[in-house]
Order: structure tokens, then sequence, then C-alpha cells
């Protein structure tokens, strides 16, 4: 295979590699097109915990600055309270320096419109117009704007989180509560949340300073520390945030990671329970989501992967959706802002918990079991397009084939998804099955038939 | 006094509207880059410059500073990101005037430093001003090296885990002032009880020259003393923009007042009469009084009046011309180890002190020797001989400037010319410089004569010749 670039421009933002592609000047000249984009105003900036974050925020306001615009720099912030911050304070947009989970050495930058939403595709396409095109509107130094800071981001939305869950309810549980930030933005916010909900808390990795003590993505295998902590501190749950906490893995009372497809799982269950109601997800979450609905009544309406594709849909949809999100621990909960949100998934699960009375092992044991496995294979994104093309044709007349992002196929007892990922040159594989044994078989399968395609690719 | 308004009057040329037409402005000198914001300073430009510094520096500690122009966040985050980008960690002193970011260099050990700051020119403007490790204007071999890497395009792209860090070091300043404590006889200054006008322009002086009076024990009278980059009038100090502190200094009985550009390397005075100076005056002010009891090589530029020359011939003292700018005076006074540095500008550097121009030093100075002396400002300035002299600007578009000014040689054919920076004629009666900006497309025409119509008429012929050529 020849030489991936690491620039990754999609509907999911800009991201690079600090120190190769992604530069204070491709920094500032995209800030720029969304400043021109957005024709001025306040727009809030703001990053993860990522060290290389304060050089391309620098980058970003001064690039806000030159075109007119008023960056209102709010430091280190979650990005669920940073897109709540966008819309609530009525600025003109957002630009979050982040790369989610991407591992330490990329960042990048999420554009964020004035309704506290990533840009849709379209928005998207309208910005990145104007990067290409290069002509941004500079303005003359008489009409620039000074830069302000915002000292309390998080503030607007932790209110919101408060007045919307039932506080008391869990404050009379005393939840002992073991979480770990990842040493990411999530420890700006979870302590004053988990306190005002008054829950007894054990912090791991809670100082946002970038040194990811581990892998940024909430896996299981990411989080043996967390584990160990709920069970030697004896606590009710135990929780694990990614490094821009949009995205929440949790785990049980007895040490046990649920998989992070559970969280959505849970919260589904829970949410539905009080009012059912639509359910919105990607392609690749479980199909656990479909039984819970069944239950319920409810149908699931499935996107492609991508988080603004899920928001998009939610919000096209009347009735309004209950709740949204994505099997990688992405919970949306519509009615308090349409992003993930994993300190609006800490609150569902603990108001589950308080609600039904039940422990979380119990909790994790009442959701249809299915067994996911996600792996990778290093691939750009036109590989992987050679590669489902081919794939497609070992899986005609085996089932349900679905080719609106990659290649899904529902099959009798299991599906598999082959993907281009949207934020890294790396092409994900995917399977689900009732049994561990049988998505293990079927991912051994895809596996093989990849490898035996790659030659071709 | 009378010459001295007629010379303000007479210097009238600011740059005419047709200067921004079509031609994008973009001054690149050996120490830094200059142009107007938002047609030639981009971000981008801003940080293909920061990052090429930085590469030169090598990943080492960088100070930044800038004055208070509302344009200056920007430049200040553009150049923060690239700095950082190839490894060099940033000592970021906030609003600082570019001397004391000279002489913190050393003692916080950083191996250079960017000033964002456009000293005299008007709120469109800014520019980077690059610093060595000894603290000084690059000189032209730095500059060139600086220049090759940002023409090469190839900078310094280090990993997350290498790249630099942002320290805030506002409070380093106090160092600077320490050292001023001890360069001065700050008890005798204040011994005498001096009020002292300063208008400071809104520029970044604004923020420190209440240090200053607490340092020397001067009741200060500040105008435009808030830091914000609001100019009231050109930041550029000589007469045309003293009339806030000529309408007071009598009224308030003060014993002089001080003009600032925006990042305090410039000075001139307003005596207690309120007669307003030009600018020429403050360095041969300042070699007057220090000359007396340190002899030494003095330093200026081609431009400046010949009462610099009459003062060091006075105190029998070698005077050395250079080229215009700081970084040229500064590192010729360096070469001679000369005793001071100064230019008809505004700008004076003591050897014994730091080799920058430096406005604070330059105010100390001055009313050290008003101390010390037990004179009025009025009465040492009598002591100087006075020249009369006239200061032109021509615009002309950048592509052919230096073409035109190589045109003017025919005007003085058959005259001795100095060619080292435009053409300077010399006689008994006094000297003409042609020479293009160095900070915009203007050709200065500047004519000092001992007497008055002499000075005006000379100037009108060349500037006539001039317009000829551009049309």
């Amino acid at each position: 295979m020849k030489k991936i670039s690491s620039l990754k421009i999609s509907i999911s933002g800009v991201r690079g590699i600090i120190g190769e592609s992604l530069t204070p000047q491709l920094a500032a000249a995209f800030a720029q097109a969304f400043g021109t984009y957005i024709g001025g105003g306040p727009v809030i900036v703001g990053q993860d915990a990522r060290p290389s974050g304060t050089m391309l925020k620098q980058a970003v306001i001064s690039g806000l600055l030159a075109v007119g615009c008023q960056p209102v720099d709010v430091g280190i912030c979650p990005i669920p309270s940073f897109l709540f911050l966008t819309k609530e304070s009525k600025s003109s947009g957002g630009i979050a320096v982040t790369a989610s989970h991407n591992p330490k050495e990329w960042n990048g930058m999420k554009f964020i419109s004035r309704d506290g939403l990533y840009l849709t595709p379209h928005q998207t396409e309208e910005f990145l117009d104007i990067y290409h095109q290069g002509e941004f509107y500079f303005v003359e130094p008489e009409r620039y704007k000074g830069l302000k800071t915002e000292s309390n981001p998080a503030g607007p939305h932790l209110k919101k989180l408060l007045s919307y869950f039932d506080v008391d309810r869990i404050r009379g549980k005393k939840f002992k509560v073991a979480v770990d930030c990842s040493n990411g933005a999530g420890a700006v916010l979870a302590p004053r949340l988990l306190e005002a909900l008054g829950c007894e808390p054990i912090f791991i990795h809670c100082l946002p300073d970038g040194a990811f003590a581990h892998d940024p993505e909430p896996l299981p295998e990411n989080i043996v520390e967390i584990c160990r902590t709920v069970r030697e501190g004896k606590a009710d749950v135990g929780f694990v945030q990614d490094a821009d906490a949009d995205r929440l893995a949790v785990v049980s009372e007895k040490g046990e990671p649920l998989g992070e497809e559970s969280t959505l799982a849970l919260a589904a269950q829970y949410v539905l329970g009080k009012t059912p109601g639509p359910v919105v997800c990607n392609l690749s979450t479980t199909q656990a989501i479909d039984d819970i609905a069944g239950r319920f009544g409810a149908t699931v309406v499935r996107t492609k992967i991508g988080e603004i594709n899920v928001v998009e849909r939610i919000l096209a949809m009347e009735p309004r959706p209950v709740i949204g999100g994505e099997g990688n621990g992405g919970v949306i909960l519509p009615d308090i802002h349409p992003c993930r949100d994993s300190f609006a998934a800490m609150c569902v699960i603990l108001e589950y918990m308080a609600a039904s009375g039940k422990r979380v092992s119990a909790l994790q044991k009442s959701l249809p079991q299915y067994f996911m496995i996600k792996e990778k294979v290093s691939g750009s994104a036109e590989q992987a397009y050679r590669l489902i093309n081919l794939l497609k044709k070992n899986y005609e007349g085996k089932g349900r084939i679905e080719l609106s992002d990659g290649l899904k196929v529902r099959m009798n007892d299991h599906w598999i998804h082959v993907r281009p990922s949207n934020t890294e040159p790396i092409i994900r594989v995917i399977a689900e099955a009732k049994s561990r044994e049988k998505a293990k078989a079927a991912i051994r399968t895809l596996k093989r038939e990849i490898s035996a395609l790659q030659r071709k690719i | 006094m009378k010459w001295t308004s007629a010379a303000c009057d007479i210097y009238s040329g600011s740059a005419p509207p047709s200067v921004s037409k079509g031609m994008k402005l973009l001054k690149i000198g050996i120490s830094g880059v200059r142009g107007i914001v938002g047609e030639s300073i981009t971000p981008r430009l801003v940080m293909d410059f920061a990052a090429a510094f930085g590469t030169y520096i090598n990943s080492k500690p960088v100070l930044l500073a800038r004055d208070t122009r509302i344009s200056g966040p920007m430049l200040q985050a553009a150049c923060t990101a690239a700095l950082l980008s190839t490894g060099c960690a940033v000592l970021d002193l906030g609003v600082c005037p570019t001397p004391i970011l000279q002489l913190l260099v050393k003692p916080l050990m950083a191996m250079g430093g960017i000033s964002i700051t456009a000293g005299h020119n008007d709120i469109k403007w800014n520019a980077l001003t690059f610093i060595s490790r000894d603290g000084t204007y690059l000189n032209s071999f730095q500059g060139a090296e600086v220049l090759d890497i940002y023409h090469l395009g190839k900078f310094k792209k280090v990993a997350t885990d290498r790249l630099g860090r942002v320290k805030a070091a506002e409070k380093a300043a106090d160092a600077y002032f320490e050292k001023l404590g001890a360069f001065i006889n700050a008890e005798a200054v204040a011994e005498a009880r001096f009020k002292v006008v300063i208008d400071a322009c809104n520029g970044a002086g604004a923020k420190f020259i209440g240090r200053l009076a607490g340092l020397l024990g001067f009741e200060l009278i500040p105008i435009n003393h808030e830091p914000n980059g609001f100019f009231p009038h050109d930041p550029e100090p000589r007469p045309r923009n003293a009339q806030q502190v000529v309408s007071i200094i009598k009224a308030v009985g003060a014993d002089v007042g001080f003009l600032l550009n925006s990042d305090v390397s410039r000075v001139s005075i307003v005596t207690e009469t309120g007669e307003s100076l030009s600018e020429e005056f403050t360095f041969p002010l300042v070699a007057h009084d220090l000359l007396e009891d340190d002899c030494g090589s003095v330093v200026t530029n081609l431009s400046t009046s010949r009462m610099i020359e009459d003062v060091a011939r006075s105190r029998n003292c070698p005077l050395i011309r250079t080229k215009v700018g700081q970084s040229y005076a500064i590192q010729t006074l360096l070469q001679e180890n000369g005793i001071m540095a100064g230019e008809g500008s505004g700008g004076v550097a003591l050897a014994k002190f730091q080799p920058a121009f430096d406005g604070f030093l330059t105010m100390a100075v001055i009313l050290e020797a008003m101390a010390r002396r037990g004179k009025k400002i009025s009465q040492l300035v009598k002591e100087l001989p006075r020249y009369h002299i006239v200061k032109e600007k021509i615009y002309c578009p950048p592509t052919k400037i230096h073409s035109v000014v190589n045109e003017v040689k025919k005007f003085f054919r058959g005259h001795e010319m100095d060619t080292s920076d435009g053409i300077r004629v010399e006689d008994k009666q006094g000297w003409v410089l042609v020479r293009t900006s160095g900070t915009e497309p203007m050709i200065r025409v500047i004519v000092e004569d001992s007497a008055k119509d002499r000075a005006r008429q000379r100037a009108d012929e060349v500037i006539h010749f001039i317009n000829l050529i551009i049309k």
C-alpha cells in the first residue's frame, strides 16, 4: 500500500498529525474560512486537553480575529458543554480544537453552527468551498473585535442537566461513583456534576493535562484500571469518558465493563420506558436497540456513521425522537441538546439505577444480549471503496445488503459492517451476533476475505 | 522657537490616499516585516515569518511582546502558534514596549524575541521586529538567514511531545526597572520633584510610565494613558502630534513634556515654556549632557541633523554616520565600541545600558540632566546649536522607487555624493538627503541648512525634480 496521508477533512471536521500535516498555517486558514462563512460575530473557541491544543487554538484565534470575528476563548471544555454554550450564548458559531478519540499525536478542529450543532454536510460543503477558494474576508484593524475569555463555559450545561434530571432521587441514593476522565476535558465538569448529584466520587486520571493515561478510546481493553478502582473502592458504578467527553463507557459494580454498546442500550431502555418515541442511531450500532425499541413499540431509524448524520435525522423527524446516539458510547438526549453527551448519559444511568433500585449488573442482564467485535485494518478511503466493491460480491444472496455507508450485511443470526473511518486512514470492520463464538467466527471469515482481496486493492 | 514650529508645519506629508490603491504594501527589512493589516499582514504571513524565525532560533525560548494596536492580538496569536509549532517556548510579555523586551532577552535566557509593533506608523499598520539573542535588532546577516528560511518555506515542525509551551512572563518587566533604577541617579531626580507630562498615545508605554514615575519620584501627568490601541493622533513623537501636551504644559506648571511612539523606542520633547521641540533635539540633548564626562564614538544615521556633529565636535568625540535604521546604528555602535547611538527620529541608545533605542532610558537621562545641572529643559536646549530642517515625503510606487532615487543623481551632478543610503550631498551651509523610506512606499527628502529660507528653497527644488521623474 502507498503512504497514507495523515490529513483528514470530512464532515467530522479536520484532523491531522501535529508536526506533519496539521500546521498552524492550515488551522488559521480553516478558521478564516469559517469566520468568512459565518460572517463575523462571537465564535466560541475551545480545546480538549491535548498538549498541542494551545498551539492550534492560538492559530484559530488569529484566523478568526483577522476576519473580524470575536473569539471567545473557553480553554479546555467538554464538547457537549461547548456545543450547549455556543447555542445558549447566541454566538455565531464555534471551533473546537479536538481530535476526539484519535491517538495523542493527532489533533483537529470541529466546526459548530450558531445552533450549537456540528456543521451539516451541506454547510460543510459551503464552508469548504470558501476554504478551497482561499478568498477570506480580511477586515481592517478598525473593525477588529477583541479577544474574550469565558472562565465557566460548562456552567449553562450543568444548569440544564440539573434541571432536566430527577436530582433529588439520585441524591437520595448517595451513589459511590468511580470516574476515569482519561485526563481529558471531562475533568472540567465531572466533579461538579457528581457533587451536585450527591454522589461520592472516586476520580482517576482527572487532570486535564492531555497526558492520556491510556489510549483515549473508551474500549474495554483500555479500562482495566477503572474496573479495579470500582472493585477496590466498592463503587456502585464506574464511568469512563473519552478525551472530549462526548462518549461514555460503563463499568458494573462488580468491576466488569459492560462494553461500549451497552451505554446507549441502557439509556434507551430507561428513556423509552418513561417516554416511548422514535430512536435514531447509526448503522454500526448494536441490534439490541431494535429489540429494546420493539418492546416499547418504538421505531428505530438508522443513519450513516457520523454524529451529525444522527443529529440531522433527529432534528428532521416528527414526532421528535426521544433518544438517539451511537454504539460507541455516544448518547443523545434531544431535549437537553442534540449532541452526544457523556454527562447526560451518566445522569440517565444514575437515574435509572435510582428509579429501578437495581444494580448495574442486573440492569445489564435485562438488556438483549449481543456480542460485537470491532476491529480495524489500515487503508485509505480509496482502498476501502475498492475493497467494499469486491467484498460485496461475496455476500450477494447471503443477507440484506446495505450500501449507504460502506457495506453492511444483515444475515439471519448476525451482521457485518465494513467502512472507511471518517477521521483516520483506517477501515473499520465490525461483526455482531447473539453469541461471542458466532461473532468471532464472522469477523474471522470477514478478515480472511479482506486479506484475500488486499492484493487487488 | 520659531524654526521648530515652522519645521513641523513644513513636515506635511502623510500618505496620500493613492498609497493603498491596488498595490499591497509589505516592507520586508533586515530585522522584520511591516505591512497593512488585512492587506499584506495576514495570519498566514505572520505565521510564516514567525515560523521562519522559530526555525532560525531552533526550538529555544523566544520572548514575545506587542504594543497596544487593535490588531496586536491577531499577530500575537499567529506568532505564538507558529513559534510553538517549531518547538520554541514562548515567554509571553503581553503588552510590553520593545526596549523592555530587548533588555529581558538575556536575563530570561531566551534565544531571541519578536516585538509586535509598527512603532510610529498609524493604526492600519503592524509589524514584527525580530530581536537577536543579544537583545539587538537582527543584523543584516541574521536577517538574511531568517529571510532565506522564509523564502524556502521549509519550517521546522515538531511532534506533539516536543511542541513549545507558553509561559506568562509579564512580571519580568520588574527586572527592567531595577536595572534602570541602578543606572540612573534616581535620588537626584526625585529630589528635584519634577512634574512631567507624558503622552504615550495610548501605546505600550501607557502601561509602564507610572512605574518610571515611581522609580524616579516625579509627578506624572499622563495624557492618552489608556493602553487600548486607539491612537488619538499618529504615534509619532514630533511637533505635529504634540498639541495636547503643548496645550496643558504651562497650565499645569510641568517641567517637561514627552511624547512616545507606540513601542517607546522614540521620544520627542516639549519644554516647560510650551515649545514643542523637533524630534531631532532628543539625541543631541542626551549627547550634550553625557559626553561631557564620558567621551567615545557617537553613532548616528545619514539623515540626522548636524546638531549632533556640533555637539560631538565640541566634546571632542568622533561621529560615525550609518545607513538609516536601528539595526545599522546599533551594529556600528557595537563594532566601533561606541558610547551612544541615536537618530533624528528621537531614538537614543546608550551602550552602557543596552544596545537598543530606549525611550524610558531617554526620558530618565534627560530628567537626570535637568536635575544634576539644575537647569530647565528650555535652558538645556539653548546650549545646542540650531539648524533649519525640512522633511518631506513623496509617494512613489514601490516598484520604481529605487530607480527614481537613482535618477536624482542627475540633479546633483558635479557635487560629491554619499550613496550609502540614498543620496546625500553636503556643503558648508547644510546637506540634502534623498532616500527611500524603510517602512512605506515613500521617498524622503530631508534638507538641513543654517538659513531657513534656503532649506525650504533647496527642498522645493529637489521635490520638483523628483515629481518630474515620477510623472
